[in-house]
């Protein structure tokens, strides 16, 4: 009894914060300590808000992406799914529905395009990048076709109020998504669900035999994932007081990329909410610092592939250790 | 004939001298030592952990000794890597074959060096040529150009030796060649491994089965930690003393004793599945072990598995304590008091990634979360009562499940239903891959889960281990029971009697010792 007592505190911290979180976080003190050498100002509190608030909609789709990969699936329609939520929100309020029935609109478009996503693969039994490939498709063209190809614009201020407003000198939109980010962690860490999750992923076979409802905890990722799309879309028309069709190009592979250098592992039954976040905020912080030094969007590009690659060489040479 | 000792100029064909493996945290391989004649089978034994795997990798040439050489024909040759060591006449033969299932026996008999035409071209007739020539010795029935996966378990472990045979290997290191092998399998393989050692080669066995070793090996290395026991004349000495070797102890006999009770818990009745059950009928008592015996592939494990509701029954009944149940999912077993303990423990039982209290709550889930929010204490408390009910070793609860062994695994699943408050409990071969001090607890275990009145059924393809553990034994062939046995007509030869199909000869019974 007295070695596992003893063993407790030091357990339980590593349970919130594991090692993989601990790298991704001297990551991303690295890559503030290089910029803020680099460029002055970097440190200013205005630049660090705004870097929050540049991350804020990657972290969003983020955070649905590291569940649907932890179940070891992926979600490539994330960002068409958030298009197609903008435009029915944005057009029903351009009609003068009230604001609140437009977002919930959008959010039931979120979810009921992750629950597509999510019965393909968990009930017809087809692979989860096929079937999001063959939805992300499908979610532009429904969005296209139903504007027509044209912006949604004319937003009503009010709506606009709520996400450009800000709270304790943080924008709304990133204490929306720290929000998001906390429940995301209390799902994954202490809700059965969470363990159903990482059980699904790291084993589906040995899940089922075990009684873990398969079905059920796939399609709910999905949903999950959908879901944050459509927050991520209202956040996004919220800012701009327009929805376009072809908003969210390649936002998949953003969130993507998030996921993965947070320690999410594309095989399923491993992922952080911790490290999404940083690895968010690492994508972020370097976007803005490149942009700061007025480096071309080529080089910010290359940056981005070489921090991805870099966060996976890491992970492999240390792979096995905490 | 063993060794010679007569012919002290002989080299032996393979020799281990002062072979230690150091790794950062644990020295694995402790100066080992020991030689294998050319034309020796040589088995090497010991527990899981006690470094027959690591030196089987240092002779395959995938770890490098820290210190010590290999000897081959009397000359130290330099294994770098797995190629280096195949080129030095090395040739492995996994537990787990590494082998590729969609191509062809021929192609995976060149895999890795195929033979071309110019550099350029697979010669696949060539191939195919070559292959039937190397099977032809040892099992003339396996087609070279059919694909690999649709042979057994055991065509597949002789497609192994036959490109041991094209590589001209003068070594041969088998792990566990017979773990998913019916005895007349065995039997089979047994004179394809004697043909081996009749044409010079030095193999070594390594094999948990104890009757296996002793039926083909004539000596035998024995290891515990990390270091050589002793190398041992197997004529010369029993089985137990063999094990104590192993385990450095004594391990008591136990007699089984019988906890049944005459309370009907499960009832089956005409129970059949779409593919391979067929009308079965049975009670299963509190109390009670019941043995389920047969050849592979007579049905056991898909009786399991109906019982269990991984697969749907196409007809009959289950009865829990009188009340009919229809299973959908694996989820309306577990309400209903029903657990299964695989037989591929790394397949269908565990989580690798996830801690041994994960891997233990994953069905009770509910039970912890009773508000949503899984109470971390309270679960806390529970593996770690239910861990050392088992005696989980080491006891390290948030340990990721695949870094304990196969013995240690097998005792979390078995806790995952212990938590779950499962009352009947269905083991699969649950002692396979698994060394001789862990199949003690596990057997202590089923039986004292009996007596404390869960019910139990165990599938098993080791007779003694069948005998040791039922009440009663139910012999399965082509999905159907074909016998019942218990008592005075429980015996080894009874089963095999039974097991086998009418139309094969009896000659092949497992009627070995």
């Amino acid at each position: 009894m007295s070695d596992t007592t003893l063993m407790q505190p030091r357990t339980e911290f590593l349970r919130g914060f594991s090692m993989r979180d601990a790298g991704t976080l001297i990551g991303l003190v690295v890559i503030l300590a290089v910029f803020g050498m680099l460029v002055p100002g970097f440190f200013a509190e205005r630049n660090l808000i705004n870097i929050l608030q540049q991350s804020s909609i990657n972290a969003c789709l983020a955070l649905g992406m590291t569940l649907v990969i932890i179940s070891g699936g992926i979600d490539l329609s994330v960002g068409p799914t958030a298009a197609l939520s903008a435009v029915i929100s944005a057009s029903m309020m351009v009609a003068g529905v009230p604001f609140p029935l437009a977002i919930a609109a959008g959010f039931a478009i979120g979810l009921l395009c992750g629950l597509v996503n999510g019965v393909l693969v968990a009930y017809v039994g087809l692979q989860p990048f096929i079937v999001t490939l063959g939805t992300l498709s499908t979610y532009r063209a429904l969005a296209l076709i139903y504007t027509g190809g044209n912006p949604v614009l004319g937003l009503p201020a009010s709506f606009r109020a709520i996400f450009n407003g800000s709270l304790f000198g943080l924008p709304l939109a990133v204490i929306i998504v720290t929000c998001v980010a906390v429940v995301a962690w209390i799902v994954l860490k202490k809700t059965p669900f969470g363990e159903y999750l990482l059980a699904v992923g790291g084993n589906e076979e040995a899940a089922y035999i075990a009684g873990v409802p398969i079905a059920r905890t796939k399609i709910a990722a999905y949903m999950i994932s959908g879901l944050l799309a459509a927050l991520a879309a209202q956040i996004l028309i919220g800012r701009l007081g327009a929805a376009e069709p072809i908003l969210g190009n390649l936002w998949e592979l953003d969130a993507i990329a998030a996921a993965a250098i947070g320690g999410a592992s594309l095989m399923g039954g491993k992922g952080s909410v911790v490290g999404t976040i940083l690895g968010a905020v690492i994508l972020g912080a370097m976007r803005n610092g490149l942009t700061l030094m007025n480096v071309q969007s080529f080089y910010q590009l290359l940056a981005t592939g070489l921090i991805i690659l870099a966060a996976m060489l890491i992970d492999r040479v240390t792979r096995g250790r905490g | 004939m063993p060794a010679t000792l007569e012919n002290q100029s002989m080299s032996p064909r393979l020799q281990f001298d002062g072979i230690s493996k150091l790794f950062p945290a644990v020295r694995a391989l402790n100066e080992v030592s020991f030689s294998v004649g050319a034309g020796e089978i040589h088995g090497l034994l010991g527990e899981n952990g006690a470094g027959k795997s690591t030196l089987l990798r240092i002779l395959s040439g995938v770890f490098r000794p820290t210190s010590g050489s290999v000897l081959i024909d009397g000359k130290p040759v330099t294994l770098a890597n797995p190629v280096a060591a195949r080129a030095a006449g090395v040739a492995m033969i996994h537990q787990e074959l590494q082998q590729v299932p969609r191509l062809s026996v021929a192609q995976n008999m060149f895999l890795g060096h195929p033979l071309t035409r110019g550099g350029l071209f697979v010669a696949r007739r060539e191939q195919e040529r070559r292959a039937a020539e190397a099977l032809a010795a040892i099992d003339p029935s396996i087609d070279p150009a059919a694909p690999l996966g649709t042979l057994k378990v055991a065509q597949r472990q002789i497609v192994e030796i036959a490109r041991a045979l094209l590589d001209r290997a003068r070594i041969v290191a088998m792990d566990e060649p017979t773990s998913s092998l019916t005895p007349s399998e065995f039997e089979r393989l047994a004179e394809v491994i004697k043909g081996l050692a009749r044409d010079g080669v030095a193999v070594v066995y390594v094999s948990h089965k104890l009757d296996e070793v002793f039926g083909i090996c004539q000596r035998a290395t024995i290891m515990r930690d990390g270091a050589v026991v002793d190398s041992v004349d197997l004529k010369s000495l029993s089985e137990k003393a063999v094990v104590a070797m192993m385990v450095g102890r004594e391990l008591a006999q136990e007699q089984h004793s019988s906890h049944a009770t005459s309370e009907v818990m499960l009832s089956v009745r005409g129970l059949a599945s779409a593919t391979k059950v067929r009308d079965v009928s049975f009670d299963l008592h509190r109390g009670e072990v019941l043995g389920i015996a047969g050849l592979v592939g007579s049905g056991r494990t898909e009786l399991l598995r109906l019982l269990a509701g991984a697969d749907r029954a196409t007809a009959g009944t289950i009865a829990i304590d009188g009340k009919a149940r229809r299973f959908s999912s694996p989820r309306d077993a577990i309400a209903a008091g029903i657990g299964l303990v695989p037989e591929e423990r790394k397949r269908e039982g565990i989580v690798p990634l996830r801690s041994i209290t994960s891997n233990m709550a994953l069905a009770s889930m509910g039970v912890f979360a009773p508000r949503g929010v899984i109470d971390h204490r309270r679960l806390k408390q529970v593996a770690a009562d239910k861990m050392k009910r088992v005696n989980l070793r080491p006891f390290l609860l948030d340990r990721p499940i695949r870094l304990f062994s196969g013995g240690n695994q097998q005792k979390a699943i078995i806790g995952r239903w212990l938590a779950a408050g499962t009352r009947i409990l269905l083991f699969d071969e649950p002692t396979r891959g698994i060394d001789v001090g862990a199949k003690a607890e596990i057997y202590h275990l089923i039986e004292e889960l009996a007596a404390e009145g869960h019910a139990v059924v165990v599938v098993s393809s080791e007779l003694p281990e069948v005998i040791r553990l039922a009440d009663r034994v139910l012999v399965m062939r082509d999905g159907a029971i074909a016998a019942e046995l218990d008592g005075a007509d429980l015996s080894e030869q009874a089963i095999a009697a039974h097991a086998i199909p009418q139309t094969q000869k009896p000659a092949t019974a497992p009627a070995r010792q």
